[in-house]
Parts: structure tokens; sequence; C-alpha cells
């Protein structure tokens, strides 16, 4: 009798044990082939990792996303893991929901490498030098330009324009030859203005791109905003630059053929080499010439750990963190979704297996931020708290400028009110 | 009145209690936690809250964005709310003019009321496609304006105002027929022997016993203009171009939703509250008005 | 008599005009879910159908998973329908059969109700989904709905026009008041029920803004979200024969229901505006 009660008990303990696997519940915001990219991940390691089991809801876009996060922290009903986009940074690290990535291992007593991951991605997601989040999704902007209008039009198919001025002489030899009406056009127009200014090494906003501290005011009109938006006006009235909506929306303009030139977030490449029925070209985004040298956006999203989890779940996700960052993961998920690889191990290896050297596409937009500074804080990119209502305002300035209702630099400074007033709602919010 | 089961005194209390409590739960409670958040700013995560009185209120009517919005609702809902029950009306006396066959034309205008805002929205967004709408197309042919209204914002107005009204056009055709069948002959032939003509009766007689019908449907286009069409707008325009058809719902949403500015966008609850129950209001008054005029 | 005809004639033609201009909308949605993705490109537009319908609509089925969306859409209209039927029989059984204090509350739930529409109510009512637990559950899409002014006013006025000598017989056959609204007055009431759920299934089948707030999970979008879904692919252009294919499939359930419960909902429309 006695045996067989220890022997019950042995097997309910095994039991239990075996099914006291820690639930790690990760929140993104990844569709389409991203989505399919990531579930495999996931299921990979928790094949890998019994005693664990991450399980990936997707909650919607990114703004879904965030604003379920917000609803369920102050319900108490958060979840372990958020992908939140680079958009609401500043936003995450004023919550007060977060433990911020970089005390991690310190809290389970490991040591990890944080230099394994690639610099301008590392700079972007930390504060004072210290990582709050972990690198995951990340991507910029680049030049995608239709080789054989080039060709039709008599140009060079090898040498896609550097600067604005030939962005300029192309597109009028373009429109000229009955190639295209319209030449250009933006994906995510706002994102466009930020780029420009960093690249070119201009602050955004004060308090060093409020990576220094909370942002009380934005940088333009300056000099330099007002001659980016000057330049965009003239080519928007020459029919050159055509508006085509916000996002994703140009891509189809782009894909058909109905314009030759777009610039647009690296993540778009796979799709538009899919559909696109002619010879893609990249290369860097448009410079002005006889201006200083920064470095391009990073862009994407990152994962962040809310604060409060027990030591196991911690350890949990950490094990889950560990994971994301091996080559052969972050390899996976940058040919499935061409974003960039998070680590510097997976670049080597990449270029090992000469993957640049067969896609030559996939290298551009990482070459250029990796050749650009990444020592100032202009060129890491501005911090903003109420950052979607300003690029609305950055949005809506554009397209009074553009219609000619407005001058560029009118238009500029009517954003500018309007995004220094949410600057200072956000800190009036904060208490500070 | 007595009660038909007596001695059931608790029963009617336990009857009513869900509907009370939905109601209470849902709808009231909500409600005046909006009203009070209004007054307050509250960090995004919620850390931190501090008292601001009518801080939010000042913020909203002096915010340009806001007056655009409102101007644009208004704007928005004449359009549905005159042209809509004008059109209805006239649709709705043609039908009563011929006896026979009007239980035929109440059902074959009534199948638009199944047609969701979104459902009109993405349909209506097809045909007035900048690159392939058959309605493009013809305005293009007969007046040489090429319509684009995801950059005209005028053009996106009227669009979305178009699509409003035809979404509503079933419901208030039904109703205008309803209503116009309760007018009594009788007055109508009294003027018509005194020698008043068609255009004069309807004038004098007919509209004015329809207003019941004609304040019901302002009220119940209102809310359809004010709140219901947010499907008809997220598929077509999101707002735009530039705003343009970011009406007061819209915006509420955006800043709430996606600007993640509470506090703002419970303001901005509140003075939709106050423009929803004046309109009730006065749908009321009205209506008792008539029902007084008709005894 | 021959002016009449004719008055009568084209009186008829002109509204059979203005039917086919309402209807045309719909006819070429209908066209261009039937065409190829460069047909439904053509410029000027077809005017007739094509062969590609069955491709269209299988590819918006798959892109959105469209089954599972309309399987969440019809279990929430159904849910909420035989829900808010129930509940407003109940209470306007209360306000019309029973002399208690609560009978006052009637005029003021139908005011609060009217007076507030969601977006008055919405961030607070989003954030008690969210402590409730009830963001992206059935639970969220159902409860919030499930009362309903406009359907205790229709009872209330259906059960004040049956005559006293019903309840008294059942009083003094000994049957208790839920016995005899169970075998009664139901069954009486079989119209104003199928006018109540015809107006409720169309009305929770055509929510937006709720279900776009409170479900992000794609196994628990409804439909309607299944359009936005549609629209937004993130490469290429719109695809209007697709998009077009699947508007037909989301806007099909409502429209038959409609039309096979017309009578009633005519009926439906009939006693509210008599109020």
């Amino acid at each position: 009798m006695r045996r067989i009660f220890a022997v019950l008990v042995l097997v309910v303990g095994a039991v239990s044990f075996a099914w006291a696997k820690t639930t790690v519940e990760f929140w993104h915001a990844m569709s389409g082939s991203r989505l399919r990219a990531l579930e495999k991940i996931v299921a990979d390691f928790n094949a890998s990792h019994p005693d664990v089991e991450v399980r990936p809801v997707f909650t919607g876009t990114y703004e879904e996303t965030l604003t379920k996060f917000i609803a369920a922290y102050r319900a108490g009903t958060a979840p372990h893991i958020v992908q939140v986009y680079e958009v609401g940074t500043q936003t995450m690290i004023d919550s007060g929901a977060i433990l911020p990535v970089y005390q991690i291992p310190e809290i389970l007593g490991e040591t990890w490498d944080w230099g394994q991951y690639v610099r301008p991605i590392l700079l972007y997601y930390s504060v004072d030098g210290n990582l709050w989040s972990l690198p995951f999704n990340s991507s910029t902007s680049m030049l995608y330009y239709n080789k054989d209008h080039f060709r039709q039009a008599g140009l060079d198919p090898n040498r896609p324009p550097t600067t604005w001025d030939e962005v300029e002489e192309y597109g009028r030899k373009l429109i000229e030859a009955g190639v295209v009406k319209n030449v250009i056009s933006f994906g995510w127009p706002d994102w466009q203005f930020e780029q420009q200014l960093a690249i070119h090494n201009y602050l955004y906003a004060d308090n060093e791109n409020g990576r220094s501290g909370l942002a009380t005011r934005v940088m333009w009109p300056d000099e330099f905003s007002v001659k980016v938006f000057e330049t965009w006006t003239r080519l928007a009235q020459e029919g050159i630059l055509i508006y085509a909506g916000v996002e994703y929306d140009p891509n189809a303009a782009f894909t058909s053929g109905a314009i030759s030139m777009l610039l647009q977030s690296t993540s778009s490449l796979d799709g538009i080499m899919k559909t696109a029925k002619f010879e893609v070209g990249t290369s860097f985004l448009p410079r002005f010439p006889g201006e200083p040298r920064g470095n391009s956006v990073v862009g994407g999203g990152s994962l962040w750990v809310r604060k409060g989890l027990s030591q196991t779940e911690l350890r949990a996700v950490w094990e889950f963190f560990k994971y994301l960052g091996q080559p052969d993961v972050d390899i996976y998920w940058h040919k499935n979704t061409g974003y960039f690889p998070a680590t510097n191990a997976a670049l080597k290896q990449l270029m090992d297996e000469r993957w640049f050297a067969q896609s030559p596409n996939h290298l551009t937009a990482f070459l250029q931020i990796l050749s650009g500074r990444q020592d100032s804080a202009a060129a890491l990119g501005v911090r903003l708290g109420p950052f979607v209502e300003i690029r609305d305002y950055i949005r809506t300035a554009m397209e009074k400028a553009f219609s000619g209702a407005l001058s560029p630099a009118a238009a500029l400074a009517e954003a500018a009110e309007k995004a220094n007033a949410a600057l200072l709602e956000y800190r009036l919010a904060l208490g500070k | 009145m007595e009660s038909k089961f007596p001695g059931y005194r608790l029963l009617p209390y336990f009857l009513v209690f869900p509907s009370i409590a939905v109601i209470l739960v849902f709808l009231v409670v909500p409600f005046v936690q909006a009203v009070i958040q209004s007054f307050y700013q509250t960090s995004p995560f919620g850390g931190v809250s501090t008292f601001v009185g009518i801080r939010q209120y000042r913020l909203l009517f002096s915010a340009p964005d806001y007056a655009r919005s409102f101007l644009a609702t208004w704007y928005f809902a004449l359009l549905v709310i005159l042209g809509g029950l004008a059109l209805s009306l006239f649709l709705a006396v043609l039908v009563t003019r011929k006896v026979r066959g009007l239980a035929f034309y109440q059902v074959a205008f009534i199948w638009t009321y199944a047609l969701s805002p979104a459902v009109a929205g993405i349909i209506w967004a097809l045909l007035f496609d900048p690159a392939v709408g058959l309605g493009t197309y013809v305005i293009q042919r007969l007046t040489g304006f090429s319509m684009n209204f995801t950059i005209q914002g005028s053009s996106a107005l009227l669009l979305v105002a178009g699509a409003s009204i035809w979404n509503m056009l079933g419901y208030n055709v039904c109703f205008y027929i309803a209503g116009l069948q309760n007018v009594p002959r009788e007055l109508e032939e009294a003027a018509r022997v005194d020698g008043a003509g068609p255009w004069r009766t309807f004038w004098r007689i007919t509209f004015p016993m329809l207003s019941p019908t004609t304040a019901f449907l302002v009220f119940v286009n209102t809310i359809y203009a004010f709140f219901q069409v947010f499907g008809l707008i997220d598929i077509m325009t999101k707002g735009g171009p530039g705003g343009a058809t970011e009406i007061l719902v819209y915006k509420l949403y955006r800043d709430a939703f996606i600007r993640v500015r509470y506090n703002y966008a419970s303001a901005q609850s509140v003075v939709l509250f106050l423009i929803v129950a004046a309109t009730a209001l006065f749908q009321l008054w009205i209506s008792t008005r008539r029902a007084v005029y008709l005894r | 008599m021959k002016k009449q005809t004719l008055y009568a004639a084209g009186l008829h033609t002109t509204l059979a005009l203005i039917l086919l201009g309402v209807a045309f909308p719909v006819y070429f949605a209908f066209v261009i879910a039937t065409h190829t993705y460069e047909d439904a490109y053509a410029f000027p537009p077809k005017l007739l159908p094509g062969g590609q319908l069955w491709t269209n609509v299988s590819e918006a089925w798959t892109r959105t998973n469209m089954g599972r969306l309309m399987l969440n859409s019809s279990l929430v209209a159904l849910a909420v329908s035989l829900g808010k039927i129930v509940l407003s029989i109940l209470a306007a059984f209360a306000f019309t059969h029973f002399r208690f204090r609560g009978r006052v509350l009637l005029f003021p739930m139908c005011m609060v109700t009217q007076m507030l529409p969601l977006p008055v109510r919405i961030v607070p009512a989003y954030q008690l989904m969210a402590s409730f637990r009830w963001l992206n559950t059935y639970y969220a899409l159902i409860i919030p709905y499930l009362a309903s002014t406009t359907g205790i006013l229709l009872f209330r006025q259906f059960f004040l026009t049956v005559p006293d000598e019903l309840p008294d017989a059942a009083r003094v056959d000994g049957a208790g008041p839920l016995r005899y609204l169970w075998s009664v007055l139901v069954p009486l009431s079989k119209t104003n029920i199928a006018a109540l759920f015809v107006i409720e299934f169309v009305y929770m089948w055509n929510e937006y803004l709720w279900p776009l707030l409170v479900t992000t999970n794609p196994t628990l979008r409804v439909a309607q979200i299944g359009l936005k879904m549609l629209l937004t692919t993130e490469r290429t252009v719109a695809e209007w024969n697709v998009i077009m294919a699947g508007t037909i499939l989301v806007m099909l359930p409502p429209l038959v229901v409609l039309i096979l419960m017309r009578r009633q909902f005519a009926q439906g429309i009939a006693m509210q505006s008599t109020k």
C-alpha cells in the first residue's frame, strides 16, 4: 500500500514538474510573412527549451499593440514581453512599467557582452550608454530605383542619383523622355524628413535630440530644415516629387512602374523585389552637397520587458533573448523579413556565405548605416514622447507646402508651434 | 395601475436588474469616469495623475486642429442631414403618390439599411478611386475635373457625405413613407378643395404634419453623421487628406488610441456628449410640441 | 383616363430608374469582384461581369481567414440579439405588470442610453475591458451591448395592448407571473421578437469601432474588420477585385436576414414611428 502511494506521489510529482513550464507571454505586431517567420523561431525555441513556453500573441498594428499594452498594464494584465515601434521608445522609457534590458544579466547573476549587437541599433535603444530594450526588427530607409526606366531615359542604371540636385536632373530627363509623369515618392514622408536631418548631422530637437533629457522644443524651422522643405516643395511643384500617401502606400506606385524612384524602408525590400517586374536597384539616400555627414536613422521595433517579473519568469525571458541573439536565428529572421541582423556574428556569417554578393540590395541599407557616424546625437536619431503627433504635424506641413497653401517656412513654423505644445503637454503629464 | 400579480414584490426588481446592471456598468460608470478624467492630466501608463481643472478644455478650444475638426463635422452633418432628408422625402412622396406597389417600394428601398457604413465606404472608395473609379471617369468626361479624394480635401468631404447619404437612404425613405401614410388624407383634400396647389399643400399641411418624423430622422441622422460613420471614414480616408475628413469622433479615436492622450480625448468625449444631449432634448421638445398641437 | 395611366407609368419608370441608381454601386462592386486584377484596373472601367468570381472569393477568404471572421460576427450578432430580446422582455414585463418603485427608472434609462453612445465613454470603457481581462474575448464583444431600451419600449408598447383578462385569468388559474410570461406573453410577442431580432442582428453585424478596439487577435476579429484587413496589404496595389469579393461576402448575411424578415422589420419601423 505504501509503495503504491509512493509511486503515485512520484508520478504526480514528475508530471507536475514537467507541466511546471514557465509561460512567457509575448505581444507583437508582426503580420503576414513576418508572422510566419516569428512563429517558427518561437516554436523552435519552445522545442529546445522544454521548461519554458513562449506564447506569441499578435496584437495588431504597432499602435494597437502599444495601446493594448498601456491599458493592460494599468489593469495589471500586461504580458512579459512586448514589441514596441521605435516611435514609442521615449514613452516606454518614461513609463515606469519597464525593466531595462541591461539590468537583466546582473539580476540573474550572468554576464553578457552587449558589444555583440550592431552598434547603431544598440545606441538607438540606449540611455546613457545602457541598453533598455532588445534590438529585434530594425530597418532604415534607402533609395529604390527602377533600372529599366533609367535605361529607357538614357541614364546609366548603375549610377543612381547621389544628391538632390541629381534627383532633380534625372527626374527632368525621365519626364522628358516620356518614361513617367512623376518620378519619386516617399514612403513614411515624416520619417524621410527625420532621415534628412540625421544624415546631415542636424539635430531634430533640443537636449541632444531628446537623448540627454526630455526634449522641450524642436529645432526647426532652421536654415537646413527650411532648405529641405523648399527643395521638396520645388520638386513637388515641378511634378518630379509626388506625395502618394503615408507609410507603405507609395510602394504600389513604384512596383507598378508609375514612378521611377522611391524612398522607403529596407523592410519593404523583399516585397518590392517579388512584385516588381523590372530590375530593382538600391542606393543610399540622396544628400545635399556641402552639408555635414551624419547617419540614417534606425526604424522598426524592439522588445521590452515588463517590470515585476519573478526570478523564474525573468530567467525564461532571458533564455529567449539569448536564443534570439544566436547567429542562425538572427540570420533566419533577416533572410525572411528584410530587417537587419541585430548581431555582428550574424553579419559575419552572412558575409561568409556570400549572401550579400548574391543579393546586393540587401546590403545597401546596412552599409549606409554602418558607414555613417555613430557618435553624435543628431546621427543617432531623435527620441520624442509625443512622437506620433509630431509626425502628423510634419505630414500636414508637407501637404500644405506642396499644395502651395503655405510657404515651406511657414508650414514648418506652424508645425513647430504645435510640436512644441505637444512636448510641453507630455512633460506636464509626467509631472516634470 | 395595480400590480397584475400582487404578492410578487421582489420579482420586478430581479427582472429589471440585468438591464440596469449593464447600463450602469458599461454606460453610466464609464461616462462618469470620462468626465472625471477630463479634469486631470495622467501619464500614459497611469503612474502620475494631476488635477488640472479645465486645462484640457482650454487646450481643446484653442487648438486649431479641433476647430477644423468641429467645422468639418458640422459641415459634413449638415450635408448628410439636409441632403439625405430632402432626397428621401422627395422619394417617399413619389412612392406614396401611387397607391399600388407601396409595399414593394418599401422593401425595394430598405435593403440599403443592411449595408454597414464600412461596406458603403469601401464601395464608394472603389467607385471614385482616382485611378479606376467609374465615378471618377464619368466626372472627368462630363466636367474635365480629375477628382482625387486622396489629395483633395473638399472632394474627400463631399465623397464621404455622398456615401453616407446613400447608406442612410433606405432607412430615411422607409420612415418618411410610414410618416406620410399617417398624414390624414382629409386635411390634404380639404386644402385642395380650398384651392391650394400641390406645392402649397405640401408645405403648409403635409410637411408640418411630418415634423415628428422629421425630428426623429434628424436625430437619427445626426447620430449617424457624428458617430456611426466612423467605419466609413476609417475605410475611405482615415481622416485625411490633411485632416479634411477628421470629424470629431475620428479625432477622438486618434487622440485617445494612437496619440495616447487619454485626458485630452476624454474632454472631447464630454463635448460630444453635450452635443448629443442637446440634440436629444431638442428632438424631444419638437415631438411633444407637435403631439400637443395634434390633439 | 389616359392622363392618369401616363402619370402612373411615368411615376413607376422614374422610381424604377431611381432604384436602379441606388443599387448601381453594389452592382459595380459585384462586377469588379468577377474580374481579374488587370481587368479590374481597366480604364474606362468594365461594366459587365467576368468569370473570376470564385477565384477572387477564395482568395479573399483565405487571405483574411474570412470563415473565422464571419463565424465571429455571427456568434456575436446572434448572442447579442437574443440577449437583448431576453433582457428587454424581462424588463418590459416588469414595467407593465407590476407596481414597484423602480418603475420611475424607465424614462431615465431610455434617456441615458440615447445620450451615451460609445464615443462619449470610449476611453474608460476600453480600460474597463482591460481590467476585466476581457480584451480579445467574446465577452467584450457581447456583454456591453446587452441592454436595449429600444427593445424595452417596443415590448412595453406591445404588452400594454394586451387586455387585462389574460393575466387575470392566469392568476385565477394559479399560474405565477413567470409562467404567464413564458406561456402566454412570449408566444403572443412573436412578431415583436422577430422585429427586434432583425434590427439588432443587422446592427451588431455592422458594428465597427468597438470590435476594432477590443479585439486585435485575428481569431477574434469580426467581418467588418476583415474589410479593413483586405484594404491594408503592406506591399501591393489595392487589389480591388479581391477586396470587392470580400466585401460581397461580408455584406451578404445582414442583407439576407433583412430580406427574409422584411415584413417584421417594416413592422418594427411602424411601431417606432408612432412613438
